[in-house]
């Protein structure tokens, strides 16, 4: 039963990978948009980048945990998202409260700007907290929990919990963030096809060990 | 507002007085739905409790009011330059505040000696505003509110702030550069363009009763200037850390004789230096801000003598801490301030209103705020004020006079309030007094008690 699920974790996982790769072929483009960008538009998109600073920090790396990091958070994955606040199909609370309004007047051009800046940015550095947190949550991330079916973080986010395309780099990330985004996604506030199967046994312990590693690294 | 000091009692117009010092200690109140509206986000994201700001909300202050997430009208010319960007809803908000206030002893009849006034009063409207509150054009916003007060009956302007912003950034590779915000301001109180709830207009209590007494001295910079002054300064905010402004302000008091001459009180001579240094660390879901704030200003007494001459000069240099912790679900703030004001009242001393050349006056608060999801909380706050005895300034008199001539009041506040929505607060408030102008027992001479004044104010205040 656990190979199962597990290879239909991959199975979804692959499908999803494949739309990445489409979208990395978007951040691409991203790049280049930017690189061929008139001083005009160059000059509104860092306007925009001022905007997000407010909360997400100078150059992406945030204070407060409530707004996650945005350094080198993979492009296709901002690009993602800001169209699912834009579109108003990411619900979950914060994402109403906040990126719905922030979100609601950027272009796709804004959109592909943002993305290949902040993913131009150097991570924020980990913080380490409690050693056993972390220790249990490297296992989990590395392995997964067999027992309960649950896959390993690493196999979608990567070793180092880079991100990969679609797949968001959570290293670095804030713990409380993270540990937020793994309730409204369990409670399907936020909607995450993948990772509803996958986390749906993931107990609250689990998770906060698991965030605790992300975050030290 | 207005400047209550060395005047009224001199001219006997103890009813003028009464009017001066409820309306010092009468609510103020602001919170505005249009900036929702620009915007697209909740009142959360700059609100913990309104009107009181999270760190959001104090950079959008900063940045000029103009963040916006609607659609814009907008005009270029034929060099690519931005002629026009306006809201295409306009930012419009109201506020209606209905209240009702108990005082633990009711007030002598205005009017019948020996009677005494109803107890237990409903305002309704206590206040209810009109805002023009957001962008103007590119880096140029607003926040303008006119107001209608249900004890003075009429419209007026209230706190108003126009300023412009510019973001730059300086120095160092990406990653490592200084972001900068200029700004200029042009409001009608100081403090009102302040981004802490640790500073006079926008501190505790943020809303109060109307009717009840209030004590008999307050600082200039406390309150006795709004609405009676005009300001222009500018301000920086560095990295977001440091917050340095330098502003000045002159005589602009709405109504009664223009161009001002004696019938008017407390008005501004020549150009009063106002200054502001913060400086603010965050860290995790928590802020520290750390300051001084303070103004010179030189003022003619009026009030039946001319605007000409030797002028009442005072000094108020002020500090102030405020910390904020602001989680998922619990949020706690602290606010202390104390200003410490120098009085050389040359003209007043002069004229007979004051019997010193020189008064001193020492302002302490402290508040305690806690609410649970931004939707039950509570308040405790210490306030204190303490100066120089003047037989004259602090007269005994019903009510509002001082049997031994002393300006000193303290007591505390406790406030509970309950949000069923982000924009609706239901607000319990009790203020208990220790002392009040002077005494804790018959304070005016006339065998009032401070604890006579003690008072339950409930509100019901809506934003939309």
């Amino acid at each position: 039963m656990a190979i199962f699920v597990k290879s239909a974790v991959i199975r979804i996982a692959v499908a999803t990978v494949s739309s990445g790769l489409l979208m990395v072929g978007i951040a691409h483009a991203a790049d280049e948009s930017t690189a061929s960008m008139t001083d005009a538009q160059k000059a509104a998109l860092q306007k925009i980048i001022e905007t997000c600073s407010a909360c997400h920090g100078l150059n992406g790396r945030s204070v407060a945990p409530t707004f996650p990091n945005l350094a080198a958070q993979t492009a296709p994955y901002i690009e993602l998202q800001l169209h699912a606040f834009r579109d108003q199909t990411r619900a979950d609370p914060d994402a109403q409260a906040y990126m719905w309004g922030m979100a609601s007047q950027l272009n796709d051009a804004s959109i592909s700007g943002l993305a290949a800046y902040f993913s131009n940015q150097s991570a924020a550095a980990g913080k380490s907290v409690n050693a056993t947190l972390i220790a249990q949550g490297k296992q989990i991330f590395m392995e997964g929990v067999p027992g309960r079916q649950i896959a390993a973080c690493a196999s979608c986010h990567g070793a180092q919990a880079q991100g990969n395309g679609p797949f968001p780099r959570l290293a670095g990330q804030h713990a409380p963030y993270l540990l937020k985004q793994l309730l409204v996604i369990q409670s399907v506030l936020r909607t995450a096809p993948v990772m509803h199967g996958v986390i749906k046994d993931l107990t609250r312990d689990q998770m906060q060990a698991v965030v605790a590693y992300l975050e030290s690294i | 507002m207005i400047g209550m000091r060395p005047f009224a009692l001199h001219e006997g117009n103890l009813r003028l007085l009464a009017i001066g010092l409820l309306s010092l200690w009468s609510a103020k109140s602001w919170a505005v739905p249009s900036f929702a509206r620009q915007t697209g986000m909740t009142c959360a994201a700059c609100h913990t409790v309104f009107p009181e700001l999270t760190p959001f909300g104090r950079e959008f202050k900063l940045n000029g009011y103009v963040l916006d997430n609607i659609k814009q009208i907008t005009g270029i010319d034929i060099d690519s330059h931005q002629t026009l960007a306006l809201n295409s809803i306009p930012p419009i908000s109201m506020m209606v505040q209905i209240s009702y206030t108990h005082t633990s002893t009711a007030l002598p009849d205005s009017a019948l000696p020996g009677a005494l006034a109803k107890d237990g009063e409903v305002l309704f409207p206590d206040q209810a505003s009109f805002f023009y509150a957001g962008k103007i054009a590119n880096e140029l916003g607003a926040f303008i509110q006119l107001t209608y007060d249900g004890v003075a009956d009429h419209f007026g302007i209230d706190n108003t702030d126009i300023r412009y912003a510019h973001h730059l950034s300086f120095g160092g590779t990406d990653g490592n550069s200084h972001n900068m915000i200029l700004g200029v301001t042009l409001n009608n109180n100081p403090t009102v363009q302040d981004v802490w709830n640790t500073t006079p207009a926008w501190g505790f209590p943020f809303s109060g009763s109307s009717v009840a007494p209030g004590p008999i001295a307050a600082t200039q910079i406390d309150g006795a200037l709004a609405q009676s002054v005009a300001g222009l300064g500018v301000y920086m905010w560095l990295d977001d850390h440091w917050y340095a402004e330098i502003s000045g302000y002159t005589a602009a008091i709405v109504g009664g004789a223009h161009p001002l001459d004696s019938t008017q009180s407390n008005v501004a001579h020549g150009l009063a230096p106002y200054w502001r240094l913060a400086y603010e660390q965050r860290w995790d879901r928590n802020s520290l801000s750390v300051g001084t704030y303070g103004i010179d200003i030189k003022t003619h007494p009026g009030n039946g003598t001319a605007l000409q001459g030797p002028t009442d000069q005072y000094k108020d240099v002020a500090g102030d801490i405020q910390y904020q912790f602001i989680g998922e679900d619990h949020l706690v703030t602290v606010l202390a301030t104390y200003i410490h004001e120098n009085q050389t009242l040359n003209a007043s001393f002069l004229d007979q209103f004051a019997a010193n050349a020189t008064n001193t006056l020492k302002t302490t608060k402290l508040t305690g705020e806690y609410s649970y999801q931004r939707r039950i909380g509570g308040s405790l706050g210490y306030f204190s004020t303490t100066g120089s005895n003047d037989t004259i300034l602090y007269a005994a008199a019903p009510v509002v006079g001082s049997a031994n001539n002393s300006p000193d009041s303290s007591g505390y506040i406790a406030e509970l309030n309950y949000l069923p929505w982000l924009n609706t607060k239901l607000q319990l408030q009790y203020v208990a007094y220790d002392k009040f102008n002077g005494l804790r027992t018959n304070y005016d001479g006339s065998g009032r008690n401070a604890s006579d004044n003690n008072t339950l104010y409930g509100l019901v205040w809506v934003n939309f």
